[in-house]
């Protein structure tokens, strides 16, 4: 079997409240794969799911080729969403006592602590305790003591939150590295450009249901393209191309020049666009087709409300 | 290393390697002993109660005062008589003998300690210097209106001295009056000694009036029985009641007061490391490794293994000294009290009570745990619990002076007050089937409690299940 992970049917309820409904996909061996999701999606609750932590209200789970069973989860390293660790323990400590429980013998683990240390710049403090650490220092060290015992899984929830730009870069580092040694990689995250950054593919949830899941090419294909403009002097680029069937919206001025978004739908695209300019004879200074985003993507799949965070 | 040892292990280290512990360690016999002793240091050091004595008679007024002077003599002498006891038990004759002999209560202490100091001069070190309850100044007024500013505190003796009570014998047709005058409302024991000695010169007034000799009366006071107690039960021996049969229940009292003490410091520990848990949120990072099952064994094998280093030193200090106590005091009561803590009856109630009573509170206090999500929940929970759970130490008063009446023995089997129960009852004869069907009872209440604890437990930890969405609000998860 090929996927490392699968999920089918996967349902989740608390009391009354629906979490998650009739979720499935496959994360491919090897893969960084990408939950995404505004807060309350129902992202965590899947994740707890795949580690085995909350049980599902129906569905199944597939972790590495089989069932959910203590030997797998051994295979798995997870960093939950609302982490924390012994703060008395020594970020050596701390990280050995974690793969120890995944049964790294003690030796092993303690080694293997001190390496992934010093080689993420902590080696300085591997012997002060969690407590004495910065916020981001004891993230870092919970990330390591996710992967300390070489899982072939690893699943982390919004593993960039409380991370600043620089941090977040060297733990996208560290996720790629993991992914070069062959490892699969499963993560959660609301902020769509680390997806777009690292993802193979994407699994996109909207109120515990899934929105889409495939590639990042794939899910921006789903996305309108639109072009960027820019006219000299004071042309009304809106009024001209009104009739023509274009959705423009003027973004301000930009040395001098009038600056405008044209969203190509409706089978128009940008040589439509760019022709119509030309009959019209716009003082064109710019034209740019314009990348879309995984936002606008996940906007265009389940609308606006939901994807800043509609779920109650 | 299996993950519930490794859990345990993390557990026993991180309680073991926190200073506090060692705080208790060491202050925990310390306090036990101040807590024992501090009542006899502190009667010892108050200095003597001053009171004043008037009557209408003068005859009454020494009457009063000889009977506190008879009583500070006795005072004395019972004091001395307890400290040979547990120091000095072959210089006890010798030493009452000179206290006996000797004219005035000074004289009667510095005999006997004369007398010790000839048989039994180890015994001179702490011998006590005893000093009189009270003290009978001479009245700065001759009435009881006189006598109110000085036992108001408006004004003090010619010494500097506060007058604590004054008593006015009053006469008149009938029968003597005492009044007893004092700011001190609960202590009216002066009352009573006066009590005891207007009767006495009453009965002289009554003897003489038949013209017999008044001092008959005194002669016919010191009348008084012996008695001799009498247990019998065949295991009993010789069936007479000493000290040596009575020590056991001292040890057992005090080894209940150490079990009680010792299973919730240890549960409440288990309550608070599970609560550090979630408000750290690494449970959810030990879930995927451990089931909530083997979590909630490791953590009650690791605070089991924090209690056993607390009882192995408690146990090697304690028994160490009560062992040089036998050995070196033999027959004394001292000497007497200490073996008695090495019955086995008395041992095996320990034991069995300890791990039961352990597992039972250990399991109540961690799913209790796993439903806070702060120290401050827990402890608006633990409130009433609490008082649930003081109620063995409520009837441990009653069990010592009757261990077999009818409601410690119903008492005995309620499973939560049993450990402590079966270990007051130890030594009134309770039989080893007893023992056994306790252990027993309290064997399957440990399961189902384990059994009830790992389903809240896990429902706690793992789901959110929380005081607060047991009444109503379901934790939320993304």
């Amino acid at each position: 079997m090929n996927a490392a992970l699968e999920a089918e049917g996967l349902v989740k309820r608390y009391g009354a409240r629906t979490a998650v409904q009739d979720l499935s996909f496959e994360v491919p061996r090897g893969a960084i794969y990408g939950v995404l999701g505004p807060n309350g999606a129902g992202k965590s609750s899947t994740l707890r799911m795949l580690v085995g932590v909350l049980k599902p209200s129906a569905g199944r789970i597939a972790i590495l080729g089989g069932p959910i069973t203590r030997a797998s989860l051994k295979r798995v390293g997870y960093l939950p969403e609302e982490r924390g660790l012994y703060r008395s323990m020594s970020a050596r400590g701390a990280i050995a006592y974690l793969a120890r429980l995944k049964g790294m013998p003690a030796s092993i683990a303690f080694k293997r602590a001190d390496a992934l240390l010093d080689s993420h710049g902590l080696g300085a403090v591997r012997r002060k305790k969690i407590k004495t650490l910065s916020k981001g220092m004891a993230q870092k060290v919970q990330v390591l003591a996710a992967i300390a015992h070489e899982p072939d899984l690893i699943i982390f929830d919004e593993p960039f939150s409380g991370l600043d730009p620089v941090n977040q870069r060297v733990l996208e580092d560290t996720i790629r590295a993991q992914a070069t040694a062959g490892r699969t990689i499963l993560f959660s995250t609301h902020v769509m450009e680390h997806a777009e950054r690292l993802c193979d593919r994407i699994l996109l949830i909207a109120q515990g249901r899934k929105a889409f899941e495939g590639s990042v090419a794939q899910a921006l294909a789903l996305a309108p393209s639109a072009a960027v403009l820019e006219t000299e002097g004071d042309f009304d680029l809106a009024a001209a191309l009104a009739s023509r069937g274009f959705n423009i919206t003027p973004e301000g001025a930009e040395h001098g020049n009038r600056r405008w978004r044209v969203r190509l739908e409706n089978g128009l695209g940008s040589r439509q666009l760019l022709s119509a300019c030309v009959e019209l004879g716009a003082p064109l200074s710019l034209f740019e087709p314009a990348r879309a985003s995984l936002h606008e993507a996940f906007v265009a799949l389940v609308g606006d409300k939901i994807a800043v965070g509609g779920e109650s | 290393m299996h993950p519930v040892l490794l859990v345990a292990r993390r557990d026993y280290f991180a309680y073991v390697g926190a200073w506090g512990f060692w705080v208790s360690l060491v202050t925990a016999p310390l306090l036990l002993a101040a807590l024992m002793f501090a009542p006899v240091l502190l009667a010892r050091a108050e200095p003597p109660r001053v009171l004043a004595v008037v009557a209408d008679r003068a005859e009454d007024a020494a009457s009063v005062t000889e009977a506190f002077s008879a009583r500070a003599l006795a005072d004395a002498r019972g004091e001395i008589e307890a400290y040979l006891d547990t120091t000095a038990p072959a210089a006890v004759a010798a030493a009452l003998a000179a206290f006996d002999a000797a004219p005035d209560r000074a004289a009667a202490i510095a005999a006997a300690r004369a007398a010790v100091a000839a048989s039994a001069p180890h015994a001179l070190r702490a011998f006590p210097q005893p000093s009189p309850r009270y003290f009978i100044a001479a009245a700065p007024a001759p009435d009881i209106n006189g006598l109110k500013p000085y036992l108001g505190g408006a004004r003090t003796l010619p010494d500097g001295s506060a007058l604590f009570g004054a008593l006015y014998i009053r006469r008149g047709s009938a029968a003597p009056l005492i009044e007893y005058w004092s700011v001190n409302l609960q202590h009216d024991e002066p009352s009573e000694i006066a009590r005891r000695a207007m009767r006495l010169e009453m009965q002289r007034e009554a003897l003489a009036a038949q013209g017999l000799d008044p001092a008959e009366a005194d002669r016919l006071a010191e009348f008084s029985p012996a008695i001799v107690q009498f247990d019998p039960r065949p295991s009993a021996g010789e069936g007479q009641v000493t000290l040596r049969q009575r020590a056991p229940f001292f040890a057992a009292i005090a080894l209940a007061f150490v079990l009680w003490s010792v299973v919730f410091s240890v549960a409440n520990m288990l309550l608070s490391g599970v609560i550090e848990e979630k408000s750290n949120k690494i449970l959810d990072t030990l879930l995927t490794s451990v089931t909530p099952l083997e979590l909630l064994f490791g953590k009650l094998l690791g605070v089991a293994a924090v209690s056993a280093t607390l009882f192995l030193f408690w146990g090697a200090l304690g028994g160490g000294l009560l062992s040089m106590a036998a050995s070196q005091m033999g027959e004394s009561m001292l000497g007497q009290v200490a073996s008695a803590f090495i019955d086995p009856r008395l041992i095996a109630a320990f034991g069995i009570g300890f791990v039961a009573g352990y597992l039972m509170y250990g399991a109540i206090f961690l799913a209790l745990g796993s439903l806070c999500e702060s120290i401050q929940e827990a402890q608006t929970l633990l409130g009433p619990v609490a008082l649930v759970l003081a109620m063995p130490m409520l009837l441990i008063g009653p069990a010592m002076d009757n261990p077999n009446a009818p409601i410690i023995e119903a008492a005995s089997w309620i499973p939560l007050f049993t450990p402590f129960l079966m270990l007051v009852r130890a030594p009134a004869g309770l039989a080893w089937t007893e023992i056994a069907g306790m252990g027993a009872m309290m064997l399957v209440t440990v399961v189902i409690l384990l059994l009830l604890a790992a389903r809240v437990f896990q429902a706690g930890i793992v789901n959110q299940l929380s005081m607060s969405s047991l009444f109503g609000r379901r934790a939320r998860k993304g």
